[in-house]
């Protein structure tokens, strides 16, 4: 009966503890570092710039695969969003927006650790750059 | 209906080759496969032209519960014991060939199948429609004495294959044709061994990842290939299929209501008998899942 007295009391030491311990641990999302973007991307034009026809396609593109992370205005509050570990930078922002059209198209495309890629998702070079443009709209 | 059926086939043969003829006038160039006409290769318990990039791997998952003629004693069919569930992996091995394989409770068959997609509709009507090919040849899991007295393991298969034409015809709506030869290699006395079909299907968007959609299979009566003439006692039932898909960049989610207790295809064009009364009814649902490698 005692044995099973300090069980308990010991359980209970543990799981009170582990409560008040989360209350001073970091929950906050961490900052993705700095993207290392091969000079190949950062120079990269986008064929497809002033492109106005594929912004529609660019949009049924982000719905299908983005929006479920970056949320309808690409502000990064998708349903999915909560779940990921890095915080999202969002698409309206002026560090986002101050990137070349390369170098999102490799964030986009080639993604990296929780970004997944999206090269086999969208095979077709145009259809990746009427993503860029439609992301670039969300300034 | 056999009339309507044709005059249907004439009608999409027709529209197709006019906007052929508006485009041949214009200079030949390059032009490209359309976009999205397809959100999966299966729609409902049928095969669509969508075949992913190469090394996709796409898990089917296939569910249907029992029929809703007993109301809210059991869940319209939701809690029934009768059901079917079909799991199957394909993966696409070239460009626009994929091939699976796959495993339903119903009679327990396993399936082996391939699909090629041999033209695709292009953004300037060069080439008008999707013509698409798929087959598969199914082995019976039933236990022997199902077979009768004279057992040879050769009477657990069964075929299917199928011609199947498309279109996306405008941004929202798709629609398919299908011409298909099923043959079992062992039937009931009383059943046939050969079944040619029609199939049409399609959906319609609604939203940007949403979209109605439908399925119709009929199972032609044909005289002359048949074995049970003039009784006819015994001809099997079209299947109809009506419900939602919802899809994201990795998964498409329909949920429908048919009349096919069936999800192999020469199952349901050879073994439907149930009429498309609403108490014959059931609801469904088919998941298909990708991986890219």
């Amino acid at each position: 009966m005692e044995k099973h007295r300090n069980f308990l009391t010991l359980l209970a030491v543990v799981f009170i503890g582990g409560l008040l311990l989360s209350f001073v641990t970091v929950q906050d999302k961490k900052k993705g570092e700095a993207w290392d973007v091969p000079e190949k991307y950062q120079k990269m034009e986008n064929p497809s710039k002033d492109d106005a026809s594929l912004m529609k396609v660019g949009k049924i593109l982000y719905i299908k695969h983005c929006r479920s992370c970056h949320g309808n205005k690409g502000e990064g509050d998708g349903p999915k969003a909560a779940s990921l570990e890095t915080a999202i930078e969002s698409f309206t922002s002026d560090k986002f927006q101050g990137q070349s059209d390369g170098v999102i198209y490799y964030q986009s495309i080639i993604g990296r650790d929780e970004m997944p890629n999206y090269e086999s998702k969208i095979p077709e070079e145009e259809d990746r750059w009427a993503l860029v443009n439609y992301l670039r709209s969300m300034k | 209906m056999k009339n309507i059926i044709l005059f249907i086939l004439l009608g999409l043969f027709v529209s197709t080759n006019l906007f052929a003829q508006d485009e041949a006038t214009e200079e030949k160039e390059k032009d490209k496969p359309v976009r999205f006409a397809w959100e999966s290769g299966v729609l409902i318990d049928q095969q669509t032209s969508h075949i992913p990039t190469v090394k996709t791997l796409k898990m089917v998952i296939q569910h249907k519960f029992g029929p809703v003629e007993n109301g809210h004693s059991d869940l319209w069919g939701i809690y029934a014991p009768a059901g079917n569930i079909r799991l199957g992996l394909n993966y696409v091995v070239a460009n626009n060939v994929e091939i699976g394989w796959g495993i339903s409770k119903r009679k327990m068959y396993n399936d082996f199948n391939a699909k090629w997609t041999i033209l695709e509709q292009t953004r300037k009507n060069q080439i008008p429609v999707f013509v698409t090919l798929y087959g598969n040849a199914a082995i019976e899991g039933s236990p022997e004495e199902d077979f009768g007295t004279e057992y040879q393991f050769s009477d657990r298969l069964s075929y299917f294959s199928q011609l199947i034409i498309g279109r996306k015809v405008t941004d929202g709506i798709s629609l398919q044709a299908g011409l298909s030869f099923s043959h079992a290699n062992s039937v009931a006395p009383e059943y046939d061994h050969d079944r040619v079909g029609l199939h049409f299907n399609g959906r319609a968007k609604v939203s940007p990842q949403g979209a109605i959609i439908f399925n119709f299979d009929a199972p032609l009566k044909i005289d002359k290939i048949s074995e049970q003439r003039p009784e006819w006692d015994n001809h099997p039932k079209p299947n109809l299929s009506f419900g939602y898909e919802v899809s994201t960049s990795t998964h498409a989610f329909q949920i429908y209501m048919g009349n096919s207790e069936g999800m192999l295809l020469q199952d349901i064009m050879m073994n439907n008998f149930n009429s498309t009364d609403f108490d014959n009814f059931a609801i469904g649902f088919t998941i298909t899942r990708l991986w890219s490698f």
